[in-house]
């Protein structure tokens, strides 16, 4: 294939990109070796190669469709635009304090400065994220990124060389004897390879718990960045994966980001619904099977208390422990649950916790290895 | 058969070998085996992914290597493994027999092949099945990768083994975790839907002949209504065969709520999703 053909084939590779699809030059030409054997002017023909080229996800699928119909067919699919309030609403609702870039070991002003986040800290540690200013919280933020969050390990089934232990690694044994000949050589052993769990952060961004969840997902965020395999969900009303998000290392891009995609900020609080959507969705494919699942939310459902119950229970049979985090349990140690929703949950849960200030996240980050 | 000559013809052809593939599915095969392109199917389980991969190897008249991932999966198991027990058998024999040399012992013949190594030194007359790569951790995902841009695989022994032509390569993946973007971009990819009513009919048909068409139609008309409910986990083609087979071996003229009552459990695995649909009972069976 040359000429005009291929101009109009790498143009529909264009149209793609312009709509967000990662279409790489590779791809492109994969489309067209594609369409040498097929027949260039069937329709169905362009559409199927093009389909199974040029996109790699079942997310893209939709919009290959549209720019498909768009390009070949000359449809017009602008129609009325697609309701889309999250970036206004949210950027708006979302005010993340800025972190100040951290200081240069020029600047003379630094110890004073460091100084003052260290004292800021022990005073910060004790108080509740609801009371903290915004410039506390930026203080808090750059305390969070340095927590460290570890995962319990579990066994897996691959093994590794160790130098005592019970279990004989016999195909090490004979391999170095037969390097010697078949001389006898000292038994070597062998021991199951650890691996850390993956972590799973549910976080409930409704209006009830407006006070703590903008900490909160600066905590996810550094969460994101400190342990290997973990992801992160936001819900309101609804479920929202914010993984990719946060992906980006400055914290203020990636809770932008992420802010982005939450279209229920400080909305109502549908937890059953979420956790629902969760467990049918990511857990029913595997999604956190062997997993540490920690919920941060005040139980304050609005749904039906049915769901949360089977939802929770479902949760727990998919998952390996579930921790859930309160903000309103505060430090009272005699905590009652009173929302109905913590009510129906709590039996389902391994552990529950505050995480209404720093200190309790840090006593998270002390008692995660240990959920093994 | 060697290659199919178009999409026409490789439809025909799986058809005659028991499946009934979409347009869409069979371009994604044509051109894989066009280009010599792995072909990477993601699906709801029970679309038939892993089944394309079988059908093909016999239409084909390939033979079929199956690969079936899991975690902690490792070359090992994947690629090859020296025969220890025999190696040292040989030494046995040749110490008492004399000159012996270490060169000797690691040649071809006490190389394992496991899947990966099978397929490579099989090439072209070959299916390569690698069943759900997403079970495997991401290293060997990786090591995946490596092996399937060249098709050569390097032992230290041995030397390098290369297919003189690559094998049809097939992944499946369930998506319980997203694939690194770089072998996505290796593979061809194809997203397999359930079949839509009249496809279902004719997939129940070829399966099982024995059938009655009526009955297929309503069970079909069934399951697709099941599949609109809320359910954990909605079932898929190889259940709707067989529940029409355990009908039709019930003797059961038709789909009745009672039938449909008493049979569900060929259908629906979960116990939430045999309480909801049997809530449901009329609506489902009322197409019956």
């Amino acid at each position: 294939m040359s000429g005009g053909p291929v101009r109009v084939l790498v143009g529909f590779g264009r149209a793609l990109r312009a709509r967000g699809i990662a279409v790489g030059a590779g791809d492109v030409e994969t489309f067209c070796a594609a369409m040498v054997p097929l027949d260039p002017t069937d329709l169905d023909d362009l559409y199927w190669a093009g389909r199974t080229t040029l996109v790699t996800r079942r997310d893209d699928l939709a919009v290959y469709d549209e720019v498909f119909r768009a390009y070949f067919l000359g449809e017009d699919t602008a129609g009325p635009p697609r309701p889309r309030p999250r970036t206004a609403v949210a950027a708006g609702v979302l005010e993340v304090p800025a972190v100040d870039p951290p200081p240069s070991a020029a600047d003379p002003g630094d110890e004073t400065r460091l100084g003052l986040v260290a004292s800021d800290a022990e005073a910060l540690r004790h108080r509740s994220f609801a009371a903290c200013t915004p410039d506390e919280l930026r203080a808090l933020r750059r305390i969070m990124a340095q927590m460290r969050l570890t995962p319990p390990r579990r066994r897996t089934r691959r093994t590794q060389r160790a130098t005592r232990g019970r279990v004989p690694d016999l195909r090490r044994t004979v391999r170095d004897s037969l390097r010697l000949h078949g001389e006898p050589v000292p038994l070597r052993r062998k021991r199951r390879r650890v691996k850390p769990r993956p972590l799973v952060l549910i976080l409930d961004v409704s209006g009830s718990m407006a006070d703590y969840s903008r900490a909160l997902l600066q905590f996810a965020h550094s969460a994101r960045h400190s342990a290997r395999r973990v992801e992160v969900f936001c819900f309101g009303t609804r479920l929202t994966r914010i993984t990719v998000a946060l992906q980006r290392r400055s914290p203020d891009e990636a809770l932008a980001r992420a802010a982005a995609l939450v279209v229920d900020w400080e909305g109502g609080t549908r937890i059953g619904a979420s956790i629902e959507e969760f467990v049918r969705g990511r857990g029913r494919r595997g999604g956190c099977r062997g997993a540490v699942v920690v919920i941060c939310s005040d139980g304050l459902d609005r749904g039906d208390p049915d769901t949360l119950a089977t939802a929770m229970e479902r949760l727990t049979r998919q998952c390996h422990r579930v921790v859930w985090m309160n903000p309103h349990r505060g430090d009272d140690p005699g905590y009652r649950p009173l929302t109905t929703g913590m009510m129906v949950a709590q039996p389902h849960v391994d552990l529950l916790l505050s995480g209404h200030d720093l200190s309790s996240l840090a006593e998270l980050a002390v008692l995660l290895p240990e959920l093994g | 058969m060697d290659r199919p000559s178009g999409v026409a013809d490789l439809v025909a052809t799986l058809r005659g070998g028991g499946y009934l593939a979409d347009r869409g599915l069979a371009t994604a095969v044509f051109v894989a085996l066009s280009l010599d392109r792995p072909l990477l199917l993601e699906g709801e389980p029970g679309v038939g992914k892993t089944e394309i991969a079988k059908v093909l190897a016999a239409v084909l008249g390939r033979r079929l290597i199956r690969l079936q991932c899991y975690e902690g999966i490792d070359t090992a198991q994947a690629l090859y493994e020296w025969d220890h027990a025999r190696q040292l058998l040989q030494v046995r024999a040749l110490a008492e027999g004399g000159e012996t040399s270490v060169k000797a012992l690691f040649g071809p013949e006490f190389l394992l092949e496991r899947p990966l190594l099978a397929a490579v030194r099989a090439g072209g007359r070959a299916v390569l099945l690698v069943d759900e790569i997403d079970r495997a951790d991401d290293e060997f995902e990786a090591f995946l990768l490596e092996l399937l841009s060249d098709f050569q695989i390097t032992v230290p022994e041995v030397g390098t083994i290369a297919a003189a032509s690559p094998p049809l390569v097939v992944l499946t993946s369930n998506r319980t975790r997203e694939l690194h973007d770089a072998l996505k971009r290796r593979c061809l990819y194809h997203w397999i839907d359930y079949p839509d009513v009249e496809r279902e009919v004719e997939i129940v048909l070829l399966r099982q002949p024995g059938v009655d068409a009526a009955l297929a139609r309503t069970v079909v008309g069934a399951v697709h209504r099941l599949r609109e409910l809320d359910l954990a986990k909605p079932p898929g083609v190889a259940e709707t065969v067989d529940w029409a087979r355990t009908l039709s071996f019930l003797g059961e003229p038709a789909l009745t709520v009672d039938a449909a009552d008493l049979t569900l459990g060929s259908v629906l695995k979960e116990r939430e999703d045999l309480e909801l649909a049997r809530e449901n009972l009329d609506e489902i069976t009322s197409g019956a």
